[in-house]
């Protein structure tokens, strides 16, 4: 989990009080798991997940920008194709996402894993923001076809 | 909504990508809507195969300390019923399902902590390679997130009767090489590393042929048989 948290917020600081805040929301937050929804581990990952994001939309934005320097980034961005290469062979989601073209695949990986916004997206890949939206809904309804 | 609405939402919910008003209406509809829910699981579900191979990362004994007061300061009971009519305390369905919530809280709390302990019991941090001097491959050094490292050999190894395997790593060039292991044959073994540092990035390891009982002097005497340096495991 400190792993997951550390390749969304990229600091080890932060990253030890994702998974502290997320620890204590589980807990606060067991009874209202409900096993008929989905398993555990994806509903642990959206906790952390959730928390790890707020910090990255809300008041640690500033100082991220602030800080430019690589200083404090302990952890390495990882690439989307890396992202998707971890994925196992025969697996739907690799299979769906590698059947997207580059960019729209890319899109979708680097929200998931870096928890980039839109705009943010739309940064990285030097693209209008409305074409990084339109890719994002066209990829999201491929793969729910496609892993259908 | 359409379906195809209600999906969108859902997936960009997951992934984080909706506006203050629209995360509202998502989180309203996961808790109203058990087609929205459904949806909602699916994508993360779907996801979560991102999450589950991202390398791990050793978690630091001061953040487990950390978890476990806040735990027990956050709350006694978590579970927390919502107001009821009297006659409720009466009720024996009523405790049964509050008692049933309370081993679900438990039981979703067992897992969240067992998601980090796998990582750091199962998952090695470093590896190392120990390769012979004709470049073979002759073992393996896992050093785990919990401080923990074992040998694992590759390949057999004659050892003459009077004489051992051990291993040596190099933490600290000042120090000098410290035994972390002796064995009378190659076999698996864990290694008495818990007086050292945590193994860290190019940490040399090598095996010595030493006289039975280990080098009388603390220092590799023999042969050097096979070594390699840690790398961080992806």
């Amino acid at each position: 989990m400190l792993g997951v948290a550390l390749r969304l917020v990229r600091r080890r600081a932060v990253a030890e009080e994702v998974v502290h805040d997320a620890f204590l929301q589980v807990w606060r937050r067991a009874a209202s798991f409900d096993p008929a929804r989905g398993a555990a581990r994806p509903w642990l990952y959206a906790i952390l997940r959730n928390r790890a994001l707020t910090i990255l939309r809300g008041e640690g934005r500033m100082e991220l920008v602030e800080d430019f320097e690589p200083m404090g980034l302990v952890s390495e961005e990882e690439a989307p194709d890396a992202a998707v290469e971890r994925l196992s062979d025969g697996g739907r989601l690799r299979r769906c996402l590698e059947g997207l073209e580059p960019q729209r695949r890319n899109v979708v990986v680097l929200a998931y894993i870096q928890g980039l916004s839109h705009g943010e997206l739309a940064g990285r890949l030097g693209v209008p923001l409305g074409t990084v939206k339109s890719w994002i809904r066209r990829s999201l309804s491929a793969l729910r076809e496609c892993m259908a | 909504m359409t379906p195809e609405e209600r999906d969108r939402l859902a997936a960009e919910h997951v992934l984080g990508l909706v506006d203050a008003r629209e995360a509202a209406e998502a989180e309203q509809l996961e808790v109203t809507d058990p087609a929205f829910a459904a949806a909602v699981a699916a994508w993360r579900a779907r996801f979560s195969e991102f999450d589950a191979t991202t390398p791990a990362e050793p978690v630091p004994d001061g953040l487990w300390r950390r978890i476990e007061r806040g735990i027990v300061a956050a709350d006694p009971a978590p579970i927390r019923p919502q107001p009821r009519p009297a006659g409720l305390w009466q009720s024996l369905a009523f405790w049964r399902t509050t008692g049933l919530a309370g081993a679900l809280a438990t039981l979703v709390l067992a897992i969240a902590a067992g998601l980090l302990w796998q990582q750091r019991a199962t998952t090695p941090v470093f590896v190392a390679i120990l390769v012979t001097d004709a470049n073979r491959p002759a073992a393996v050094v896992n050093a785990f997130a919990d401080g923990r490292a074992e040998l694992v050999p590759l390949d057999a190894i004659a050892v003459p009767p009077d004489r051992a395997l051990e291993i040596w790593t190099l933490w600290d060039r000042a120090r000098g090489p410290v035994s972390v292991g002796l064995i009378d044959a190659a076999r698996s073994v864990q290694l008495r590393v818990e007086d050292l540092p945590r193994t860290r990035p190019d940490q040399l390891f090598e095996i010595t042929l030493e006289p039975r009982g280990g080098s009388p002097i603390g220092r590799p005497t023999g042969p050097i048989l096979m070594k390699g340096n840690a790398q961080r495991a992806l």
